[in-house]
């Protein structure tokens, strides 16, 4: 699997991880390595707004990011407000989104759509499960 | 045909191995016994609101709450790692945004909250809502308490 993402072109990815809990960030980027991806660096933040400063601080570098998995339910500002406001910022638009929540309701999964985002995952979650949903995105945007 | 009170521990059960077996990957069963029987110096809390109003307290031994951790994780924890404490917050979150799912209608409106965990353990510990239920469980010989009320 490791090969075949470096087929993509850049080998290594960043991703944006945008989570409350410091334990979820961890297990997700686990989850990623072990679905082959190959991050070169994952960036934290710990509600929307920390995760629209990522983005502010990471617009037009040389290391693009690949990929943002964002919870919806945070303090501060939640996952759905921060896919509004990265629009209305024009913030890293051509990056997939895929939120992971334990959020399982349609009305969620619908609005988290109209919003941006490109998958949705329920916690609790398999790595198989992160694999089959965001590897396609990146096959799609590379 | 099974009362409210059944209904809610199945729903509850299956959460709590669903979370376990998935991100733990450990089994997790239910315990015979009344929630007195767990220390609970760890608790987590998170709350429904919406079509169904209540709340789900998870509650945990320093012990058990590292075990939990450390198995979440995949890496040692020190007794007062925050990560402790983090853990068994979104194991609450996992298992009360489980039971909620399996209750609710598709098109239902119920939000829950972020978790808050406190080292107060539950004494004292009273619900404004009208149905209260526990449960112990035990992975590998740990036990901790699930409350449900609404």
């Amino acid at each position: 699997m490791a090969v075949w993402v470096q087929s993509l072109g850049e080998g290594r990815l960043r991703a944006l991880i945008v989570d409350d809990s410091a334990v979820m960030r961890k297990v997700i980027e686990r989850a990623l390595r072990q679905a082959g991806l190959e991050l070169s660096e994952v960036l934290e933040a710990s509600n929307g707004e920390e995760g629209l400063q990522v983005l502010r601080d990471n617009q037009g570098g040389s290391a693009p990011l690949a990929l943002i998995l964002s919870d919806i339910n945070m303090p501060v500002m939640d996952g759905l407000q921060f896919l509004e406001a990265r629009r209305q910022e024009n913030l890293a638009q051509g990056v997939p989104v895929v939120m992971i929540t334990t959020e399982g309701n349609e009305t969620f999964v619908l609005r988290a759509i109209a919003a941006g985002a490109q998958g949705y995952i329920c916690k609790p979650f398999t790595a198989e499960q992160v694999k089959v949903r965001v590897l396609p995105l990146l096959r799609t945007a590379a | 045909m099974k009362n409210v009170h059944d209904e809610a521990m199945t729903r509850l059960d299956s959460a709590v191995s669903e979370v376990f077996e998935t991100m733990l990957e450990r089994s997790c069963d239910p315990l015979d016994g009344e929630v007195d029987t767990v220390e609970g110096r760890i608790v987590a809390r998170i709350q429904f609101t919406g079509t169904v109003d209540g709340e789900c307290l998870l509650y945990a031994s320093q012990a058990t709450a590292s075990v939990t951790a450390e198995a979440l994780l995949g890496t040692p924890s020190e007794p007062h790692d925050p990560m402790v404490d983090d853990a068994i917050g979104e194991l609450c979150n996992m298992i009360a945004g489980g039971w909620k799912s399996k209750l609710a209608s598709p098109d239902s409106n119920c939000t829950i909250s972020t978790p808050a965990v406190t080292r107060e353990g539950l004494e004292g510990y009273r619900t404004r809502f009208g149905t209260k239920f526990s449960r112990n469980y035990s992975f590998q010989g740990n036990v901790f308490g699930v409350v449900l009320a609404f």
